[in-house]
């Protein structure tokens, strides 16, 4: 057991919102939080910083992908099908004569809003519902963790490859929607779950008590003071999670369930690629690759984290 | 025990049932009429009705339910719209091949976790120990259908050829038609490239997880009392601290059948395997809804089964487990 700094509870933290932020600014009044102390261990983790800098490489490419992108990932050039990479084409171009390389930065967009977004999607969802079900117990714990375990009783892959058919999958912005709504679903237990597990030991602690006998609504505690002491499982979850998700996109793109062509979408160029493999390896391998150094980026980020975070597992 | 594994087992119908009856409301609203896929160009609104009427199509969705429970008590897991054959038939004549791709992948990933986790958790932060970990997280990053394209790459085509990159042998007694070619051999070399391709990505989860856990056991008083009392390094690693070590792996293993059945819908169909994964989404994709049924009915079934077998087997790795 760690002792952890006594947060929230006091009337001036609970009730006094307007005190200008000078106050809280001391720093030899106050002592640092534990997500401050998390993140200087985690500037010391040599894998979490690559892990960090793959993100963070993946996200200047996936913003500024038409400019890097040296042609239109879309347009086909009938002239040059099957080109072997060359200084034109560094990754050579499809049986469609559409360049690799643009296709391949083009992708990164589709994977990581897909990845962030079907995750915060089932964070905001996800999280508000555990937290009420297990603050409040009883009836409302029931009736949320039943609908819950519905989900979860589910093989992931099975529901999301149903949804993605109910959803008909689509090209371009809609069709991505779609495939994070999908993911999203799939992903919502997950968080009720754990929030619900930390608000069940947080919810009897004595600063929660002793807001309550303050007087301060429910609202304002599960906020204020509940939701900030359980944050820590939560973020490595969605970091990890992230990973997670754009391992399924890819794998529903490689189905075919994904985001429609002409979108350009690295699971689905993969698979689209495979039929000329003997040929043409580097088609299916540069998407391929794609994939992997993106969920390798999320996975060291979020393993980094996870160490930074919490100090018992080192 | 016996009473709690009655409990459990008359625990696994209703989930099955949740399960089944949710894949069945949610395929009827998928957009799109599979009387029109079915009648193809003949179609027309007098065949239309009929075709409805014949298959029980014009009911309400419950009461499509309600039937199609009733004639599966019956052992009936109804006909497929499309084929015209028996669902139950062609499910069974699939499940061998996706049984023992499974069980040949955990296989895999049990052979590399296992050693791994230990050489990891026994040498901690020494090259071996720094080399288990880092290829754990190369392989927890690749995606199943990656890694088989890279195996491809390799053997069927690298290697002139040296294993087949599609299709399958069936292995002896498993054949469903007389002209179908079994052999052990033939059936080894394709399903050995699939088996390693799902197995890889399982292995570097449960390295990970039992490195973690073993580091953990190792340092408890048991495993000193073990060593004090003079037993050698092997009885103390595999008998006291591995079997302690994997309750947690053994739970996640279980977690991961939901992650498995993807990834054998992934395999078989990058390696165009006759299993239940390439039936299932067939099936889900062509909107034939009793075979959908069978493969959703099969697959709820395997994954609570799988999950009562992990709870099941706590009780033989840590005997003070009780269910009593």
């Amino acid at each position: 057991m760690t002792m952890q700094p006594i947060r929230g509870g006091s009337l001036s933290e609970a009730e006094v919102t307007t005190v200008p932020r000078v106050a809280w600014g001391a720093p030899a009044e106050r002592s640092e939080s534990p997500l401050v102390q998390g993140l200087r261990r985690l500037r010391r983790s040599t894998t979490a910083l690559v892990g960090v800098a793959i993100v963070a490489m993946l996200l200047v490419t996936a913003l500024f992908a038409d400019v890097l992108a040296p042609q239109s990932p879309i347009t086909s050039d009938q002239t040059h099908t099957f080109a072997r990479p060359s200084w034109d084409h560094p990754l050579g171009t499809d049986q469609l004569g559409r360049d690799m390389l643009s296709r391949v930065i083009h992708g990164t967009r589709i994977s990581l809003l897909v990845g962030v977004s079907s995750v915060l999607l089932a964070l905001f969802v996800g999280v508000p519902f555990g937290m009420m079900a297990g603050f409040y117990g009883g009836r409302v714990d029931t009736v949320v963790m039943r609908v819950m375990d519905l989900i979860l009783a589910f093989p992931i892959y099975l529901l999301a490859i149903i949804l993605m058919v109910m959803f008909t999958p689509t090209a371009g912005l809609i069709g991505t929607m779609k495939v994070t709504g999908a993911i999203a679903i799939v992903r919502i237990p997950i968080y009720a779950r754990l929030v619900r597990g930390s608000v069940l030991s947080i919810k009897e602690k004595e600063y929660v008590e002793a807001c309550r006998a303050l007087g301060v609504r429910d609202p304002w505690i599960l906020f204020r003071h509940v939701l900030p002491n359980c944050l820590a499982p939560i973020i490595v979850t969605t970091t990890l999670g992230i990973a997670t998700s754009i391992i399924v996109e890819a794998t529903l793109s490689f189905l075919g369930l994904g985001t429609q062509p002409p979108t350009p979408s690295w699971g689905w160029d993969l698979k689209a690629n495979i039929s000329f493999i003997q040929a043409n390896a580097w088609l299916s391998l540069f998407p391929g690759l794609a994939i992997f150094v993106t969920v390798l980026g999320f996975n060291l980020f979020g393993d980094g984290l996870r160490d930074a975070l919490d100090p018992r597992l080192k | 025990m016996r009473v709690y594994v009655l409990r459990r087992l008359l625990g696994i119908v209703p989930t099955v049932l949740m399960i089944t009856l949710v894949v069945f409301v949610m395929m009827r609203s998928v957009p799109g009429d599979p009387v029109v896929a079915l009648l193809g160009d003949a179609y027309d609104e007098q065949d239309a009705i009929r075709v409805r009427q014949a298959y029980g199509l014009d009911k309400p969705v419950l009461v499509q339910y309600a039937i199609w429970l009733g004639k599966l008590a019956q052992g009936d897991w109804g006909v497929s719209y499309m084929t015209g054959r028996p669902v139950l038939k062609d499910v069974l004549v699939r499940l061998p091949v996706t049984l023992e791709l499974i069980v040949l992948s955990m296989g895999v990933a049990l052979a590399i976790a296992v050693p791994a986790a230990i050489v990891g958790a026994l040498r901690q932060n020494t090259w071996a120990d720094y080399t288990a970990t880092t290829i754990a997280m190369i392989g927890v990053s690749i995606p199943e259908f990656f890694i088989g394209v890279l195996l491809l790459l390799v053997f069927s085509i690298g290697l002139g050829g040296l294993l087949p990159s599609s299709g399958w042998t069936y292995l002896p007694g498993t054949c469903p038609t007389m002209v179908c070619g079994a052999s052990l051999w033939g059936n080894a070399q394709h399903v050995l490239l699939p088996a390693i391709a799902l197995g890889v990505g399982r292995a570097a989860i449960l390295t990970r997880l039992l490195r973690a856990s073993m580091l953990e056991v190792i340092r408890t008083e048991y495993v000193t009392t073990a060593r004090a009392k003079g037993l050698s390094e092997r009885p103390v690693v595999l008998k006291h601290a591995l079997k302690n070590a994997l309750i947690p792996t053994v739970t996640v293993m279980g977690l991961q059948v939901g992650f498995l059945i993807g990834g054998a819908i992934v395999v078989e169909t990058l390696f165009a395997m006759p299993g239940l994964g390439t039936f299932g989404i067939d099936a889900i994709i062509a909107r034939d809804y009793q075979q959908v049924q069978g493969f959703a009915l099969l697959t709820a079934l395997a994954f609570v089964v799988m999950n009562l077998l992990v709870d099941l087997s706590y009780t033989f790795l840590d005997p003070r487990i009780r269910y009593a």
